[in-house]
This record gives structure tokens, C-alpha cells and sequence, in this order.
């Protein structure tokens, strides 16, 4: 079929290539044939490996199979495979489907079981009704030769991941307590087989990432909690949510965006409410911005608690009451001040201001965390004449148990934006200004982005605050963090901050800067952004040998150039 | 397998360690955890302490993203067990500012404070060191702590006797100044050639090493289950010298057949300091030569024994001593239990045995023995001693003072709990297990006290509510707890499930064997129902239960 000219051109090259080479091009044409595209996507054969994406779980009990396993994602991060490296005890099980290379150190206790953190996935794999398809895996058993069920949990995992139809690209390894060597061995035959079958599919689906347009109008979704832990240990005086939301359909956000979330009032005061009104809950209203029944309109549209004094301003208007100028709910008023009749509520009904929505900065990366959107939220207390209150939206998502729905849209925040991959960041992020933080962290190792990175968290107390520990401590050991530093401001005598650490750290901290790192702070705003900042401009002054003003003029230029980005509540 | 002619992991990590410091100092400064480095982890053991975690908490700290809650136990060395009042007020403020609170009587007459979390441990060590208290060699692949009687009264030569004790704890002191580098952020005054350690050298022992003293007819330091047993020989009121016993050691592993628990046999007598001290050295150099350094779980000093033979042994010693002890002198013990309530020691001091039931210092709805003790601390006219039974003798207290002391024992419930306690309970040993033990596979002092408020009805209905049988239990077949040197050991299988051992005799000479497999507490109670009505219908006059057991159960299996 192949004029003489092209053939000889195509022979020339069948000979003088080797196996890898060939079945590289093989699939490399069967891809273009299959896109229709151009020769754009031909990417460069390099040395590294050519998968590119891994997981790497394992279950520990002792914490062997840890350390091997974050020994192999090192490796492989130096290869160029992107390397998720994650513990069987915080494996979403959902996700094992969707697995394409999947590598599992596990060992085994006692009799024959598989470590405590591991069980639940141990019983998952051996529950059918799934199949794993798309993956192809490895097992590395550690165990103890003196035991009858030498490396049995890993012979399980071995031998159940075929039979859901995984196909298994090296030999399962058993390995004895001494067992440096022979797992080390086996992750260099993980990845030669790797780089093996990675060049059966070359058909580079790397496609130039596509803006995706963004819908007019905000796109509200109803969303599902498939998980919500609260993250603070016993013993603490802080609340802090995890929560794991997905929806419907996609969602659409980028690392930097928060979620919107409108609460719902609580039933019970709602119920209330309509008790002491006698107002009828099925009656049918509208508002200026919504429309439903009475009950409905109370529990999901208007804001009942801690009333602006203009709305109570309006209140006592309508109802004639003399009401002096303080921030109630809406309970307390009509307690204390009744309406007269069912009708009056209807009027004051219609004078009360929606429920605002919360805005909550995203802790998940659309490339980590696919399907899903993460919040990280902490239970707000604050004091109204001297009682203890919660806010209404923290304790809403705080209280709200998995596979509870609510509505939440995406709020773009342009201003709070990872820069090019390659380019080292500064994440100063106390408290809950770890969410977006956490987002940066899981979107860059995700997509293998180059640039250091350099974490500032500080909290009360390291043993029951730490958010995120063991997230963070893997990615410190896999080098996705470069550097890591911590403020616990209440487990010595003298309270330290975050700010502290950075003007220990001061002269690496502006090194970092000079050499073009962003500079990213989240958190609360007072006073905890306006310390950072201060001694930012400090730091600046002094490492910079310059004066105030031109330390201030300093940071501005990084505000200007975006390298200086705040995302302050 | 072919592994096994190399050296074990740990082996590599003290040969790497500079004189067992390893990265400790960079561990203590890594604030991303409460762990230490894992090679530190098996180097922090010389130095007293074990890392661990909070066993209860792993799970649900695990779901909110947080590490295991890593916490440090520190063992102290205190060769014989013996504090003075102002040392007690001492580890008394430490435990409540740095640990769980409860004070820890160990099996090996020391004390152990647990929960003390990586950023505590440097406070804990000064505070100790204060006081000239130390954890070196607590822990760790070298001679741990030196158990003794514990009761001045059994012997009017017990200070003699006892000052073997710290004479041996010194002899076999590791000599590198680690730990006060380490922990007391001493300069490096000793050059590293000053450092030389002519018995450990770089790899220590292969093993931990055990050894103990007992002075006839009381073998309450259980003498036999050391690497190296010391039997004091008297004659004529005199100290004539020591039997010597080598390769005890309980510890073994499960459905691991080539480990098992053994008692010492005794090879010889020594009869000058000289020699007795010669003579300890060497059988801690041939373990140091010919220790199994590739797996551990064969590597005590039993299994060197067996393995060598003991006239092979014996060969080696003599070669290295330069003489051949003596034949050993015949000894004869009559018990292994502490003797509670007040005795008088032949100088004329009073002493108190009081129970501390698993050797928990603490206050509860038995008696407010942390509190009770601090306050006898206070006046300064008792010093503390510790027994193998991980009781508490308040002791050497004079004449005048008795009653002083004798009030406040009352006055904080600790007269009355010994007094009421039953003959049972006061025999029991248990280890600590869970929460903190990385090695426990069930409960042991958290639950052995709840099961026997259970056997002693049972005990009561056969008429054996006096008996001394005496009942131990470990979370695991490490033996901490001695459970094989029992008449009833219980030894950990699984979360609630328990090995039954039987057979033991009295005196700590004959260990017990397996009689029934994987027992939840119902099926114990049955068992033990079952066991005390046969005893209590067949057996002789004056036999115990652990004589008995063996006749009828153990012996022709």
C-alpha cells in the first residue's frame, strides 16, 4: 500500500529500532489515528518514565510498610511519576476502580490479618460487585518468618486484586523482617515495568489544557457529604471540620476558589417559631428573593438568628413594640416582643433579610481529589451578651452527618491563584488558613508541578490541632513540601505564632522571595494576616537592607506582579 | 534462610550509632512529630525509654488525619529498688507534670513513668537527673536493671547482699556519655578515645540482659528467670559467697517453636567479690561473642547456652576467667511472695510491705496510695524499696517513727486495702499492656484485677480462699509479667482471648506449660472452675496448686 520511497523509509526505521521503540510507535500512530490530530502532541522520548501517574498505598502497623512505601515514592517522584502515596486507614475505597497503576506495601499481624488501618479495604477487596479493570498493580507483603501466616494479608490483597480483574505487572514480593533489600529490588522491577508498559500506550492524551468557559450566573449544585470529621483531637478547645462534599454533576473549581454554602436554620426553632406565631406553615409566600411555604421559607431562605438592627428596627415598626437597639434572633423576639396576629408575622416575614451564604475556602484540588470538593471548617463561637453562641453555618455543617444534602455554589477567587508549575510558593496558613493550602499542596503533587514549597501552619497545641497532620507529614517526606515550619502557640510558657517562625526563618524566607517564591497567607484577617504582614515588611527591611518605605514599596510590587495574594476572613 | 547469617537490623543501627547516639538530637527537633526517627527508635532504649503510642486512640486519631499519639515511657535504673524519701517527692512532681500521673512499679523493682510526650522528655531527664537519677541502660541490648530482695528484715546480711546490686549495675554500665550529651545538653567534654568500651565495644549485647539476686530462703526476685541468677550461699550468719546461674529468661514467641521460656541453670559457686564479679563479666563477654546477632528472637543469652551446651559453656568461662568455680552449695527457697504488713530487720528498723496492686502508684477507690506515699515522703523517715512483685515497702523506718508512719498508711487507706486484699490478689503480677505496650496482643493490668474480683468466689466455694496461688498475667509470651514462672499464667493470644498455663510450682523452680488455648473469660472461669474443684477434692495435705496441676495435668501429657 506504501509508495517505494515510504517503505524503505518505514523499513530503515523497523530495523534500526529496538522492541520498546517499536511498540512505542505502534501506539503512538494507533493514537493519532484514533484522535484525528496533527503531530503536535509528539512528546520527546526522555529517560524517565513514561507512566506518569501511581499510587502507592500501603497499611501499616509498625510503620514499615510506611517507611517503604514512602521510600518508593521518592523514587518514583525523581523518575517523573507523579506519586500518590497514601495509607490504606485514609484510602477512599470508591476510588479503586478508577486506579490505573496501583502498588500496595502491606503487612501482616498476629494471625494472618492485615493491620487495623488496613481492615476496612482488606474487606472491601474481598466483597465483590466491583471490578477493577483499568488497574494494573503490585504487592509488596512485609511480615515475620517466625509467624505460621507468613505475609498472608498481602497474599490476600495479591490474590483478590486479580480476581476483580486487575492485571498484576510484577510478582507478588514476600519479605522477611530484614526486608530493605528485597523491597527495594522489587519497587526497580515496579518501575522497569512501568517504563514497559507505558510504552504500549503512548497515544499522548495530553491535549493543551482548554479554559473551560464559565456559565453566566452563578451554578448552584446540590451537594453530598460523604464525609465530615471533626479533625481537633480530644482535649481541644477548637472544632474544626473536614468535610467532603460531591454533586450531581462535575464540579467545576479551580485551587484558590471557595465554596458557597447557604445554611439551614434549625428545625427546631423553626417549629418554634411557627408554634408561638400560630402562623400556618403550609401557607404559601413569597419574599423578595424566594418563594415557598412558610416553613420552608424559614428553614431554608430566611435568616432567623442574630438579626441586624436595621431588620429589628423594622420588626418593632411593625409590630409597635419599643425595642431597644441590640442583635437578637428571631425567636427572641417574638418571645419578648409577640405579633399580634398571623398576619403581622406574614408582614414581618417579608421585611426579614435571606440567609446569606457562607463562603468557606476549598481544601481539595480538582487533580487530587476528583468528584469532590473539600471545606475546612471550623465551629465558630463568639459571645452575645456574654452567652456562648455557635454560628449558624459551622455548626449547620459541623452537625450535618454524611449523606445529608445542601446547596453550594463555586466562588471564584481570582486573586488567590497558584503560579506556573515551576515557580517555588510561600504558604502562610494558621488555623483554618490551611484550606487552600492544603488545595495547593494536593493540586502540585498531583500534576508533578516542580517549584518548591514552603508551609507555615501554627495552631494551639501540636498533640490535638494539628489539621492535616499526616497529609502534611507525607508530604514532607515524599519532598512535595520543602520546607515545613510550625507555630503551637500554647504548649510552652511564651505564645508562638506564625510570625514568629518566619522571622526565625528570615533570611531563607527572603531568599525564597528574591528568587521569585509567591507569597500566599490565608486565615483570619485581625490579628493574625496584619502580624504576617507586618513582619513581612520587617523581614524585607532587614534582609533587604532597606528602609520602610521601600520595604512597603517592595511587597507592593509583589501585590502588583501577583506574587503577594491574601485570602483573609 | 540464607538472611539469617546476616546481621539483624539492629545490629546495623548500633554499630552506626557513635556510641548510641544516632540522630536523637535531630529527632527531638522535628516538629512535624511526636516520633523520633525509627533507627533512634531502637537507640533511645539504652538510653531508658521506649516510644510508644496510645493503643486506644489509633483508630479515631487515624480518621481525623492526625499521627498515632506518640508518647514516651521512661524507665529508671535504680539497681535493687531502693529511693530515698526526697528522690520519691521528686519522681512524684515529674509524674504529674510530664506523665500520665500513676507511678509505675515494675517486675524488676524499678519505676517507669509513662505518656510523656517528645517535648517532655528533656524536662523529664533534668528534673530526674537533679535528684542524681538515672534511666541510662534501663532498656536496650545491655545488663538492665539488678533485682534484689527487696525486704531488709529477711536477712541480717540483705546490705551486704543488696550492695552487689549496684556494684554489678556499675560494672556493666555502657560508657559512652550520650546521654548526657543527649538529654542534658552537656557539652562533648570526653574525646571519643575516652568513650572506649572494652565490654560492649560498638554492638552491645546481642540481646537485653537480665540478672538478680536472691538471698535464701526467699526467692521473691525470682531468681532463676535471669540471664544471670546470683543465689546468696550463708553459712554461720556469714556471706560464704554465690551460686551462679546462667541462661533464665521467660520471654518466647507464638507458633514460634524454636523459642521458649527457660530457668537458669546454675553452674558453679564463687565464693570471694573478686571472683563473683570476674565471673558475671565473662558470661556477659561470651553472650557479647557468641550471642546470635542476625535473629533476634534467638539471640538471649538461653539460646547461646543451649546452643554451646552448658560443659561447653563452662569450658569458655573458666578459659576466660583464668579459674574454675566451685561446685554450687545446696540452697533451698520456701517462698516467692513478699511479706506484707510491718517486719523488723535485725538492725532494728521497721518496714511496711504494702500492696500496690500491679504495681500502679495511684489514686483510686482502693486507696489513695500516690497521695498516702507522697506524704510519708514528705516527713523524711521512711525510704521507698521496691519488690519484684511490684509492691512498695516503706522502709527503715525507726522505732520512734513507726507509729507516725503507721497512721498515715492508715490515714490514706493503704493499711486496709493490704489487709482486705485477698491472698490471691496479693500474688498477682501483670504487665502493662495495653494502652501503651507496642506488644501487647490483650489487656493485662487494666483487666487482671476486674477477672480475679471474678476467680475469688470461685476460690471461696472450694474452701481455697487462703491459698497463696500465685496467678500472673502478660499481654503477650514477652514474660514481662513472668506468667510462665506462674502456677496460673495467662498469656495474651488476641484482644479478650488468653493462653491458659498451669503447672508452675510455687517457688519459681519448675515453669508451667500450655494446658488450654484461646480462652475468652467465660471459658477462664469455667476452666479455672473446674481446675479448683478437682484441686480442692484431690489434692495432699499441703500441696499446692501448682505441685497438684503439674501431678495431674501437665506431667503425663
Amino acid at each position: 500500500m506504501l509508495a517505494e520511497p515510504k517503505l524503505k523509509i518505514i523499513l530503515d526505521l523497523v530495523q534500526s529500532s529496538t522492541k520498546e521503540e517499536l511498540i512505542w510507535m505502534n501506539g503512538y500512530i494507533s493514537g493519532l489515528i484514533n484522535n484525528g490530530k496533527n503531530q503536535e502532541q509528539i512528546v520527546p522520548a526522555s529517560p524517565s518514565s513514561a507512566v506518569k501517574k501511581i499510587t502507592i498505598a500501603y497499611g501499616t502497623e509498625t510503620g514499615n510498610s510506611k517507611k517503604v512505601a514512602t521510600e518508593f515514592a521518592v523514587k518514583a517522584k525523581k523518575k517523573g511519576i507523579v506519586a500518590k502515596l497514601v495509607s490504606l486507614d485514609q484510602y477512599k475505597l470508591n476510588d479503586l476502580s478508577k486506579e490505573e497503576y496501583f502498588f500496595t506495601v502491606i503487612s501482616t499481624q498476629g494471625e494472618g490479618e492485615p493491620p487495623v488501618g488496613a481492615k476496612k479495604f482488606y474487606e472491601h477487596i474481598h466483597n465483590n460487585g466491583f471490578k477493577v479493570s483499568q488497574m494494573k498493580y503490585g504487592v509488596l507483603a512485609l511480615g515475620d518468618t517466625s509467624y505460621p501466616l507468613y505475609c498472608k494479608a498481602g497474599e490476600d490483597v495479591d490474590i483478590q486484586l486479580d480476581k476483580l480483574g486487575g492485571q498484576r505487572i510484577v510478582p507478588l514480593q514476600k519479605c522477611d523482617v530484614d526486608f530493605e533489600q528485597d523491597a527495594d529490588a522489587w519497587f526497580d522491577h515496579v518501575l522497569k515495568s512501568l517504563n514497559e508498559s507505558a510504552v504500549v500506550a503512548p497515544a499522548v492524551k495530553i491535549q493543551p489544557a482548554v479554559e473551560t468557559k464559565k456559565a453566566a450566573g452563578k451554578k448552584y449544585y446540590n451537594g453530598t457529604i460523604i464525609t465530615n470529621v471533626n479533625l481537633n483531637d480530644r482535649g481541644s478547645n477548637k472544632q474544626t471540620y473536614h468535610v467532603e462534599v460531591t454533586a450531581d454533576e462535575p464540579i467545576e473549581y479551580e485551587p484558590g476558589d471557595a465554596l458557597a454554602l447557604i445554611p439551614f436554620n434549625k428545625i427546631a426553632v423553626v417549629k418554634e417559631i411557627i408554634a408561638l406565631t400560630g402562623v400556618d406553615p403550609a401557607l404559601e409566600l413569597e419574599t423578595a428573593k424566594a418563594k415557598g411555604t412558610v416553613e420552608e421559607l424559614l428553614t431554608k431562605n430566611i435568616n432567623i438568628c442574630y438579626l441586624l438592627s436595621s431588620v429589628i428596627k423594622k420588626y418593632a415598626a411593625i409590630t409597635g413594640h419599643q425595642i431597644p437597639d441590640a442583635r437578637l434572633d428571631l425567636i427572641e423576639l417574638v418571645k419578648k416582643y409577640p405579633v399580634k396576629d398571623t398576619s403581622q408575622f406574614v408582614e414581618v416575614l417579608k421585611s426579614l433579610t435571606p440567609i446569606a451564604p457562607r463562603l468557606y475556602s476549598i481544601s481539595s484540588s480538582p487533580n487530587a481529589h476528583s468528584g469532590e470538593v473539600h471545606i475546612t471548617v471550623s465551629l465558630n463561637r463568639f459571645l452575645v451578651n456574654n452567652e456562648e453562641r455557635l454560628g449558624l453555618c459551622s455548626e449547620f455543617i459541623g452537625g450535618l452527618p454524611v449523606d445529608n444534602n445542601f446547596t453550594f455554589y463555586i466562588h471564584k477567587n481570582r486573586n488567590f491563584r497558584l503560579p506556573a508549575p515551576e515557580k517555588d510558593i510561600i504558604m502562610i496558613g494558621p488555623g483554618t488558613g490551611i484550606a487552600p493550602m492544603r488545595s495547593f499542596l494536593a493540586e502540585r503533587d498531583a500534576t508533578g508541578a516542580s517549584g518548591r514549597n514552603w508551609l507555615f501552619f501554627g495552631e494551639q497545641h501540636f498533640v490535638a490541632d494539628f489539621l492535616y497532620q499526616t497529609e502534611i507529614q507525607n508530604w514532607l517526606s515524599t519532598g512535595v513540601l520543602t520546607e515545613l515550619s510550625l507555630a503551637f502557640s500554647r504548649d510552652q510558657q511564651e505564645k508562638i505564632y506564625v510570625q514568629h517562625k518566619m522571622k526565625k526563618e528570615a533570611a531563607e524566607l527572603f531568599n525564597w522571595i528574591e528568587a521569585g517564591a509567591s507569597i500566599y497567607i490565608s486565615g483570619t484577617k485581625d490579628p493574625m494576616s496584619k502580624d504576617v504582614e507586618n513582619t513581612l515588611l520587617e523581614i524585607i527591611q532587614e534582609q533587604g537592607n532597606k528602609s520602610a518605605d521601600e520595604a512597603n514599596a517592595y511587597l507592593k510590587k509583589l501585590k502588583d506582579e501577583g506574587r503577594y495574594e491574601k485570602d483573609v476572613y | 534462610m540464607s538472611e539469617k547469617n546476616n546481621l539483624s537490623p539492629i545490629e546495623k543501627i548500633k554499630v552506626a550509632s557513635k556510641g548510641l547516639r544516632g540522630t536523637l538530637k535531630e529527632s527531638l527537633l522535628d516538629e512535624h512529630t511526636g516520633a523520633i526517627r525509627e533507627p533512634d527508635e531502637a537507640l533511645v532504649k539504652f538510653h531508658g525509654m521506649y516510644q510508644q503510642d496510645d493503643r486506644d486512640r489509633r483508630e479515631e486519631r487515624e480518621t481525623k488525619k492526625l499521627e498515632r499519639l506518640y508518647s514516651f515511657m521512661i524507665r529508671l535504673r535504680l539497681p535493687g529498688g531502693f529511693l530515698t524519701p526526697e528522690r520519691w517527692l521528686a519522681i512524684h512532681h515529674v509524674a504529674g507534670e510530664h506523665s500520665t500521673g500513676v507511678i509505675k512499679i515494675t517486675t524488676r523493682q524499678t519505676i517507669q513513668l509513662h505518656g510523656i510526650l517528645k517535648s517532655h522528655v528533656k524536662p523529664t531527664i533534668k528534673a530526674f537527673n537533679d535528684v542524681s537519677l538515672d534511666s541510662i541502660a534501663a532498656c536496650g541490648d545491655v545488663n538492665r536493671v539488678v533485682t534484689c530482695n527487696a525486704l531488709p528484715s529477711q536477712s541480717h546480711l540483705h546490705p551486704q547482699i543488696h550492695a552487689y546490686a549496684d556494684k554489678i549495675s556499675q560494672l556493666l554500665l555502657p560508657k559512652t556519655k550520650a546521654y548526657y550529651e543527649i538529654w542534658l545538653d552537656e557539652e562533648l567534654v570526653a574525646e571519643k578515645a575516652d568513650e572506649t568500651d572494652a565490654l560492649y565495644r560498638d554492638r552491645y549485647l546481642p540481646r537485653k540482659f537480665k540478672i538478680g539476686i536472691a538471698i535464701p530462703p526467699n526467692n521473691d526476685a525470682d531468681v532463676l528467670i535471669n540471664d544471670i541468677g546470683l543465689i546468696a550461699i550463708v553459712e554461720n550468719n556469714e556471706l560464704k559467697g554465690f551460686n551462679i546461674a546462667v541462661g533464665g529468661g521467660l520471654s518466647f514467641t507464638h507458633g514460634n517453636e524454636s523459642t521458649y521460656p527457660r530457668l537458669a541453670t546454675v553452674i558453679g559457686f564463687t565464693d570471694t567479690e573478686e571472683k563473683t564479679l570476674k565471673t558475671i563479666y565473662e558470661i556477659v563477654t561470651i553472650q557479647r561473642d557468641f550471642g546470635n546477632r542476625s535473629d533476634r528472637k534467638q539471640a538471649r543469652l538461653k539460646y547461646t547456652l543451649d546452643k554451646m551446651g552448658v560443659e561447653a559453656f563452662k569450658a569458655e568461662l573458666d578459659k576466660r576467667t583464668g579459674f574454675k568455680p566451685e561446685e554450687p552449695k545446696p540452697f533451698a527457697f520456701s517462698q516467692r511472695k513478699d511479706e506484707y504488713g510491718w517486719t523488723k530487720s535485725a538492725d532494728g528498723l521497721w518496714h511496711y510491705t504494702a500492696f500496690v496492686e500491679n504495681g500502679r502508684v495511684t489514686d483510686d477507690a482502693n486507696a489513695a496510695t500516690k497521695t498516702g506515699f507522697y506524704e510519708i515522703a514528705k516527713t523524711s523517715k521512711a525510704n521507698f524499696r521496691f519488690t519484684c512483685n511490684q509492691n512498695v515497702i516503706v522502709a527503715d523506718v525507726i522505732e520512734e517513727d513507726k507509729a507516725e508512719i503507721d497512721a498515715l498508711l492508715t490515714q490514706f487507706g493503704i493499711k486496709q486495702f493490704t489487709g482486705s486484699s485477698s491472698a490471691v490478689r496479693l500474688n498477682t503480677v501483670a504487665c502493662v499492656a495495653f494502652n501503651t505496650c507496642g506488644l501487647a496482643l490483650a489487656e493485662a493490668q487494666r483487666y487482671l484485677p476486674t477477672l480475679i474480683t471474678k476467680i475469688e468466689p470461685i476460690l471461696n466455694k472450694y474452701g481455697l480462699g487462703d491459698e497463696d496461688v500465685i496467678i500472673r498475667m502478660t499481654g503477650c509470651p514477652n514474660g514481662c509479667g513472668r506468667s510462665t514462672a506462674a502456677e496460673i499464667g495467662f498469656i495474651g493470644t488476641a484482644y479478650g482471648l488468653y493462653n491458659l498455663h498451669i503447672g508452675g510450682d510455687r517457688l519459681g523452680l519448675r515453669l508451667n506449660k500450655k494446658y488450654k488455648e484461646n480462652l475468652d473469660e467465660a471459658n477462664i472461669l469455667s476452666t479455672v472452675d473446674e481446675l479448683f474443684k478437682v484441686f480442692a477434692a484431690e489434692k495432699n495435705t499441703g500441696e499446692t496448686f501448682g505441685d497438684f496441676s503439674y501431678r495431674k495435668w501437665i506431667q503425663n501429657n
